[in-house]
């Protein structure tokens, strides 16, 4: 009997696993099917088309960092009298909003509004829909204070818009500070494989295409209409793409728009990013895996990404559950498609990393952006992969516990940003 | 042949060679099961993901016939060892290889993989992806 059960929840955790990977083994495939042909097509887009667009930039206590990102929007290319610059300063004990006032001295399109400490530091979707407030565009962009975009990105990520269809778009995120050390260096690989190949294939597909919360447009009616972010959930940029999706619209992403970010540089800044991703990404999970699937907006294939997406961060748990449970069953009685199952464990466990791109997925990624060394660190993303584990697992106990005794348990650790990044800005 | 073209003759060919080599492996008694697996796993994804991409057919597949000879041999070295570890520890050890073996055995794997991509990227493309100002 307890074979019996072993082995049905066995099979079951590692189908779920074959499932992912054959999922991402289709987006890799698409990818470098695509290559050339999509290189060709994302050069011509609808410049023409230029809307209005209010650019919220939210920062808590970001002085080393959000004057470059404003000396930054003062060199974009799209027309000045086309944009505004909203910097919500979210309480900040720094100097950040000095630093912001006196850009906004300088340019008439920068504004910046003040929330008190006590207002402030209640996460991003509050800061958001404190600056929504004070937006005119037609489009909402959204970048974090520690970013640096190209000049042309706001021609490359509105020009979608001209498809009534498109709710929202998405650009590419890069890391800035790579070189740093070895943290930043595996953020870069995941960050690769999620935007290079792991995006632009969902793109390619009419899959879900996911909004990363910043390099990230969305259309101001729509967004009104939804009743703007949702500042109970931790990662409201997932839930504000399922909430786009099963509205009946779609997401482009855009993978020549690039933003370069600082990434975390220490493990335990890691740990906070990531747990609080984790443990947003499963209130998601919680909140819209019914509605999914019960969407008439939504195609079959939707859905099944949906899902899939939906409750990736519960995969390194349960991977590290199926290589439990195989022990026992190993020893007790090995059924005949055993073997084959248990080597499908290694290969899972290189699937769910960081973004949760598979190791072939992080190269192949590499490869297209030419990023010969980088490819050599591939093998080391096995830490990020354990290091996950105790994240994913203490994401999903506190948000039981929060849920089981009805607390409200977000809490937003915000990631501290040193400023590094600004030695890799060659000029 | 241009580049970023996708090589489906490559392709083709390299299905064919990988399906022989796995073949054989299958067909042989000197290997243990789950090491043939793996190798199975490695062939079909080094194909299907390496073939396809710039580079000449020849590097290829001497690649892929290196990456089965490495596996061959890795896990030769391997079981030799646990036999080894085994005959002074016990069983306990034979309980430690059997949980960890496939997780060993694909170090290798991606260690391998990720080192024939790197010998695949063209070196011009090699450049800071700092393209700030463009």
């Amino acid at each position: 009997m307890i074979t019996e059960i072993l082995e049905t929840l066995f099979l079951i955790l590692t189908a779920l696993m074959i499932a992912y990977l054959t999922r991402h083994y289709i987006f890799t495939l698409t990818v470098l099917k695509n290559h050339q042909k999509h290189e060709k097509a994302t050069t011509v887009g609808n410049a023409a088309y230029q809307p209005t667009v209010s650019i919220l930039i939210p920062a808590l206590n970001e002085e080393k960092v959000i004057g470059r990102i404003l000396q930054r929007m003062t060199e974009l290319t799209y027309p000045k009298d086309k944009m505004e610059i909203i910097v919500i300063d979210d309480g900040s004990t720094d100097d950040t909003g000095k630093i912001a006032e006196q850009c906004s001295k300088a340019h008439s399109y920068i504004k910046v509004i003040h929330r008190s400490e006590k207002e402030g530091g209640r996460g991003k979707a509050s800061t958001l829909n404190a600056g929504l407030k004070h937006a005119k565009g037609e489009i909402i962009l959204c970048f974090d204070a520690d970013y640096y975009p190209q000049r042309d990105i706001l021609e490359k990520l509105t020009k979608e818009f001209a498809d009534p269809k498109v709710g929202a778009v998405q650009g590419r995120v890069t890391v800035l500070n790579e070189p740093q050390n070895i943290v930043t260096r595996l953020v870069t690989l995941e960050r690769i494989g999620g935007y290079r190949v792991d995006q632009q294939a969902r793109d390619s597909l009419g899959l879900i295409t996911q909004l990363g919360g910043t390099v990230a447009g969305l259309r101001r009616d729509l967004l009104e209409s939804l009743g703007r972010w949702d500042e109970s959930i931790l990662a409201e940029d997932t839930d504000i793409t399922f909430r786009v999706y099963l509205a009946g619209y779609k997401i482009r992403y855009v993978n020549e728009a690039e933003c370069y970010e600082e990434a975390v540089e220490s493990w335990r800044a890691y740990w906070k990013q990531r747990y609080r991703w984790a443990k947003g990404h499963m209130q998601c999970a919680f909140k819209h895996s019914l509605k999914v699937l019960k969407s008439s907006n939504l195609r079959f294939r939707e859905k099944v990404d949906g899902l899939l997406l939906l409750n990736v961060y519960f995969m390194p748990i349960l991977a590290l559950l199926s290589w439990i449970i195989s022990v026992p069953l190993f020893f007790l009685k090995p059924p005949p498609w055993f073997g084959i199952f248990w080597v499908s464990i290694p290969i899972s466990i290189y699937s769910f990393v960081g973004n949760f791109a598979p190791f072939f997925e992080v190269g192949i990624g590499a490869y297209l952006d030419g990023r010969t060394r980088a490819q050599w660190l591939i093998p080391l993303l096995i830490f990020t992969f354990l290091y996950n584990i105790p994240i994913c697992t203490k994401a999903l106990i506190d948000l039981l516990i929060s849920k089981i005794f009805r607390r409200n348990g977000n809490h937003w650790a915000k990631t501290v940003h040193s400023g590094n990044g600004n030695s890799y800005i060659m000029s | 042949m241009k580049e970023n073209e996708w090589k489906v003759n490559h392709l083709i060919f390299g299905f064919s060679v990988g399906a022989i080599a796995s073949y054989m492996l299958l067909s042989s008694s000197f290997v243990s099961s789950e090491s043939v697996y793996m190798l199975i796993i490695f062939n079909f994804l080094f194909v299907s993901l390496t073939f396809p991409l710039d580079g000449t057919l020849t590097r290829k597949i001497s690649m892929l016939l290196i990456g089965n000879i490495i596996g061959l041999f890795w896990n030769y070295l391997f079981s030799l060892f646990a036999y080894t570890v085994a005959y002074y520890l016990g069983d306990f050890f034979n309980t430690v290889y059997i949980i960890l073996s496939p997780f060993v055995n694909f170090i290798w794997i991606v260690s391998f993989w990720s080192i024939s991509l790197t010998a695949l990227t063209n070196s011009k493309d090699e450049k800071q992806r700092l393209r700030l100002d463009n």
